[in-house]
């Protein structure tokens, strides 16, 4: 079972907490944060809201969206009206589509929808009821029904319920769709924006077509789809990342979940958590639930503690062999150890007893094996003096200390700190030394503070910080079973030491399968459909993750033809294909871009920094799961540095193209200056030698062909033997593809193709010719045969052709 | 093309060899060529000692005007416009100025075959000269500034417009002097009484030291130099030197532009290198002011400005100042810091350059 909230759910727990109060005035208190402060915005939202809930209700249905949007002004009120060809919906579905203020199915999904963006056509429902008094009417029609419903709906503002009041059939010519009919009190001051927000919709979804109309319109914007556009790819849901939750949602998951174990509900309920990942994660939440145990050096060689004899004292009535047995098993296993937390000193007792009562046929029973334990800890620590236990803990935790501070301590300092260190383990009452994380902080701090106080030593943050991982490293994981689901479910704080455990933990980011982009593709045809533009240039990057969600940032690129020049350039910016309107400039896009020295692309910037100027459009598209806004209006990329970097290589790879493109049009550009020139300054040139020499004008065109770096393509008849030679004066290879039409059949084309079509015969031969060479073809004609060539692969400014 | 062949040229051989020139930018067109014209690279790195002359001749790097560009597509329709021109007038037996050729071009219908400058017109006679092998004189061609002029006791024979001229270039002169013509081959030496030639900068030095009579009193040839001179000066100081074995010294002030002036009379300039061997009189001699000469006469000084010391470090470098004289001498005034001016010796009175300065610098260059 999947029951996340998405980041609305700040929305949703606001409507929560406010039950009491009516839904309408929920509603009149929140409309800044719903996009409804304005009869302006309220315009913009409400279509907003019914185009993307149209466009996801298509998609979801494998219907290439076609949706129409009609703004009329009815004097008193807006009547705006969204139809789409979705797949309809049916009166069971009513209440849920159209019913309780944001309450929608895509609230509670891990995947890329536009929905995640928008507060629910419902908000647009109640907003224009609670202006103008009116229903919601509804035409409806579901595949294969002969006739359409229509439905009247207001919503109950003090149940928040929907409310049918009028129910009918009708006719529809639509054969599936949904139509939505609103009265509303607004206002056309955001015209730009509704233009905007459409014209960018259109631009970011080449697959729908959409139509639309507005009172200063005279006739409707159609915005057509793009040949060859598909549906978007369909999205996977996934289920969420351990690093992508918040405490909140754990807690709704923990509640929901039907796993026992923790380690259950996270492989179950999280993606890329697998046992490994899940074990890892339990750990860090013991160390966090129970504390870790000290573990202590075992007795020293040097030292009076005798774990052996402590052990054997212990053990009573379990024959003199055995006892022995037991004891030195018990003794050697702690001595080979390095350190030994109580627990472990537990498992060691457990295992030498299990063993030996084997071997000896006696029962070391848990009364025994308690006792046992008891007396070698007690040996561990030091003995039952005060005295010597404080000085065998000191002495081990002096070596920590020492190894965790800088050589620059001096020895009093170190001592004194591991002696007031002892004294708090010593004074615990917890005899295994069981500390969290916090706690062992604490010891730290008091121990420190003194330190400092008394010994007029200084031991800064570092310093503590350096010996609490020195410890907190040595001190071990407890292997106490953490609580049930259920019983964390209950408990804040142990879901809140939980989710510290997730996050601490490595794993491996999301798949991205979740993410839909628009497509490097599609992304061109979006632009290519909306912008008349010289050159267009597009970049997907790869996906990325932040937190536990994943995107993908995609950008584009359109520039000159009948892009306006005067200004700078358009940045339009998208978050799950659904345009961005408003606070361009609190936009992490918007950001990017500025920073970004267009200079070195070829466009203008005054400064060198900011919007460059010229006739482009930048479009940026941000798909993720979960798009970081920088407020609950959800007009802005928050700055996120991991997105901001994407959105930074994506528009620098779509700037690349536009860099070599604007490069070739200047050196285009001016090598037909040059040429325009040569072809004034040359023929004058000629013709002056040919009055001063006084001869005829000699012939100039192979000259200038080699000027040129031309490629040159020349065509001599002599005796019945046509030469075609292509001389490729320029510095790269040439890929030609040359098509001469004859009027007589050629012989012996050897290296070229002819085909007769009514009586002409059409000569093709595609040769590719270094850089400096000549390609030549030779055939047999007529000397008078109708010749004409024509030359494909080669630019017309490089390209001579003489015949 | 090599400087090596520069003599008197008959008039129908010029426009020959310049009608030739057109025919061959023709063939480069016919056979699909790029035309192009190759001359000798006409920068300071790119001149050499030629042994022989003992002159300094343009090296072997050469620089090519291109059709390829559209510069240099432009310097060649404005070379074969200018062959044109210089055709018709060698043809008329007419002759024009540098000045003229400029402001002619304004005339010619097509816009890009105009000069933008007269820098460019005369660069473009000076690469004919290189590539046809003819001097601008013989191309009917004369500099703008008047020659400078000659005092002095010879007696030549100057052909004009009107006529054969007999001038005593000290008792038929007045106080200005012989003026010398443009094709100074058109004079003919009959009589002389100098010593020696002395080339003077300035108008004003030439003028105290005709004042002073120093002429009369040590057989010189004073030529007046007028700055950097004139190829016609030039010329003519070479014939003098070679035809009347007159040693010639140079006299000019004591900064680096007047080093130059030297460089041009007795080695040669970069720009027309390709003449040297018609122009410079490698045995002439320096005579000052010297950088020595500051120091010694304690003569008033200016102090070397930026463009002055880049100027000499320039010339420490140019292969024509390349003796050890001069490298002592630029060095010394690159020390000291300063320069003088020839009227700077006023200082010591106006007779202390003919009396003293003269007698002695002449004297120790055994001239005197």
């Amino acid at each position: 079972m999947q029951s996340t909230l998405g980041d609305s759910g700040i929305a949703e727990e606001l409507a929560e907490s406010q039950r009491q109060i009516s839904i309408a005035e929920f509603f009149e208190k929140n409309k800044h944060m719903l996009g409804f402060d304005s009869g302006a915005r309220a315009l913009v939202t409400a279509v907003k809201e019914g185009v993307d809930n149209s466009l996801d209700a298509c998609e979801e249905a494998d219907i290439f969206p076609d949706i129409y949007v009609e703004i009329e002004d009815l004097g008193d009120y807006y009547r705006l009206v969204i139809e789409d060809n979705g797949p309809g919906i049916t009166k069971d579905q009513i209440p849920k589509v159209f019913g309780k203020l944001l309450y929608g199915s895509r609230f509670h999904k891990r995947e890329q929808n536009r929905g995640q963006q928008g507060i629910g056509i419902s908000a647009a429902v109640l907003y224009a009821q609670l202006t103008s008094g009116k229903p919601a009417k509804i035409t409806s029609r579901t595949k294969g029904s002969s006739e359409a419903q229509y439905f009247e709906l207001i919503i109950d503002t003090d149940t928040n319920e929907p409310e049918i009041s009028v129910e009918e059939t009708a006719s529809w010519d639509r054969p599936h769709g949904t139509r939505i009919e609103l009265e509303l009190e607004a206002n056309m001051r955001a015209r730009q924006s509704l233009h905007e927000y459409v014209e960018q919709t259109a631009v970011v979804n080449p697959h729908a077509r959409i139509e639309f109309a507005e009172p200063s319109l005279e006739e409707p914007l159609k915005f057509e789809r793009a040949d060859g556009a598909e549906l978007p790819a369909e999205t996977e849901e996934i289920r969420p990342h351990p690093h992508g939750v918040e405490l909140g949602t754990l807690l709704k998951m923990l509640e929901a979940t039907d796993s026992y174990s923790v380690s259950g509900f996270l492989q179950e309920e999280f993606t890329r958590v697998g046992q490994k990942t899940a074990d890892s994660v339990v750990d860090r939440f013991r160390d966090r639930h129970f504390g870790r145990e000290m573990a202590w050096r075992p007795p020293q060689v040097h030292e009076d503690a005798d774990v052996q004899a402590a052990v054997r004292g212990a053990v009573a009535n379990k024959g003199k062999d055995a006892t022995k047995t037991f004891a030195e098993a018990v003794a050697g296993t702690i001595a080979d150890r390095d350190r030994v937390a109580y627990h472990q000193l537990r498992e060691i007792v457990d295992s030498k007893a299990e063993t030996v009562a084997n071997d000896f046929g006696t029962t070391f029973g848990s009364t025994v094996r308690e006792k046992a334990t008891e007396a070698a800890w007690t040996q561990i620590l030091g003995g039952d003096e005060k005295e010597s236990r404080t000085d065998a803990i000191t002495a081990d935790l002096y070596k920590l200390v020492d190894a965790a501070t800088s050589t620059r301590k001096d020895d009093a300092t170190i001592q004194g700190l591991a002696e007031r260190l002892a004294a708090k383990f010593v004074g615990s009452e917890d005899r295994r030394h069981r500390l969290t994380r916090d706690d062992l902080t604490e010891y730290v701090d008091r121990a420190a503070d003194a330190t400092e106080e008394y010994d007029d030593a200084t031991f800064g943050e570092t310093a503590r910080e350096n010996v609490i991982e020195e410890v907190w490293a040595v001190m071990v994981t407890v292997p106490d079973d953490p609580p049930t689901v259920s019983a964390i479910a209950d408990d804040r704080d142990a879901a809140s030491e939980l989710l510290e455990a997730m996050r601490a933990t490595d794993i491996m980011s999301p798949p991205t399968g979740c993410l839909a982009p628009i497509t490097e593709e599609l992304v061109l045809s979006g632009l290519k459909k909306e912008f008349d533009a010289d050159f267009y240039a597009a970049a997907t990057r790869d996906a990325a993750v932040h937190g536990g969600d994943p995107f993908i940032v995609e950008a584009g690129i359109a520039y000159g033809g009948e892009l306006e020049d005067s200004s700078s350039v358009d940045v339009m910016r998208f978050a799950n294909r659904v345009p961005l309107v408003y606070q361009r400039g609190a936009c992490a896009t918007t950001d990017v871009v500025k920073e970004i020295n267009w200079r070195n692309y070829g466009l203008d910037q005054p400064g060198g920094s900011g919007i460059p100027n010229g006739p482009a459009v930048v479009m940026i598209h941000v798909a993720s799961t979960n798009v970081p806004f920088t407020s609950e209006s959800k007009d802005a990329v928050a700055n996120v540095p991991e997105i901001e970097s994407e959105i930074e290589l994506a528009v620098r790879e779509a700037a690349r193209d536009l860099k070599s493109y604007l490069k070739k049009r200047r050196s285009m550009r001016k090598r037909r200056e040059k040429q325009d020139k040569l072809a004034t300054i040359l023929p004058e040139m000629a013709e002056k030698l040919a009055s001063v020499t006084g001869r005829e004008e000699p012939d100039i065109d192979e000259a200038l062909a080699r000027i040129m770096n031309n490629v040159l393509v020349e065509r001599v008849v002599e005796d019945g033997t046509a030469t075609i030679s292509i001389e490729n004066n320029s510095d790269r290879n040439a890929d030609v593809a040359l098509t001469e039409i004859l009027g007589a059949e050629p012989q012996n084309a050897n290296g070229a193709n002819v085909v007769e079509m009514d009586g002409e015969y059409y000569l093709k031969w595609s040769p590719t010719v270094s850089s400096g060479e000549t390609a030549r073809l030779e055939y047999s004609i007529d000397d008078d045969a109708d010749s004409e060539i024509a030359v494909e692969g080669i630019d017309d400014e490089k390209l001579t052709i003489q015949q | 093309m090599s400087a090596d062949d520069h003599t008197n040229y008959g008039e129908g051989d010029a426009r020959q060899r310049l009608l030739d020139l057109a025919e061959q930018f023709y063939e480069q067109f016919e056979d699909g060529d790029v035309p192009r014209l190759q001359v000798p690279t006409r920068t300071k790195t790119n001149i050499e000692y030629d042994e022989d002359s003992g002159v300094w001749v343009y090296g072997d790097r050469t620089s090519t005007r291109s059709a390829k560009t559209v510069s240099g597509a432009q310097k060649l329709l404005k070379a074969v416009y200018t062959i044109d021109f210089l055709a018709q007038q060698l043809g008329e037996d007419r002759s024009s100025t540098l000045r003229e050729l400029y402001y002619l071009s304004e005339s010619w219908d097509l816009a890009e075959a105009q000069f933008n400058s007269q820098d460019e017109s005369n660069q473009l006679i000076e690469d004919l000269e290189i590539v046809s092998g003819v001097t601008r004189e013989d191309f009917h061609m004369r500099p703008e500034e008047s020659g400078a002029t000659l005092m002095g006791p010879l007696l030549i024979r100057e052909q004009t417009r009107r006529g054969e001229r007999e001038i005593h270039c000290q008792e038929d002169v007045g106080e200005g002097g012989y003026q010398i013509p443009n094709n100074p081959d058109q004079i003919e030496f009959l009589e002389n009484d100098a010593d020696f030639v002395l080339a003077v900068e300035t108008g004003g030095m030439r003028d105290r030291l005709v004042e002073n009579g120093f002429d009369e009193e040590h057989n010189a040839l004073i030529v007046h130099l007028k700055g950097q001179p004139a190829r016609a000066t030039r010329r003519i100081t070479k014939r003098l030197h070679d035809e009347l074995d007159l040693p010639v010294t140079v006299f000019t002030d004591g900064d680096p532009w007047s080093y130059r002036i030297y460089g041009s009379v007795a080695y040669g300039s970069i720009k027309s290198a390709h003449l040297s061997e018609y122009l410079a009189t490698p045995q002439a001699q320096f005579v000052g002011v010297q950088p020595e000469d500051i120091v010694e006469y304690d003569l008033p000084t200016d102090p070397l400005s930026d463009s002055d010391i880049n100027a000499l470090e320039s010339e420490l470098e140019d292969p024509r100042f390349q003796t050890d004289y001069w490298r002592e001498q630029i060095e010394l005034q690159l020390d000291i810091e300063k320069k003088s001016e020839q009227q700077a010796l006023a200082s010591h009175g106006l007779d202390f350059v003919t009396e003293t300065y003269l007698p002695e610098r002449l004297e120790a260059m055994d001239v005197l």
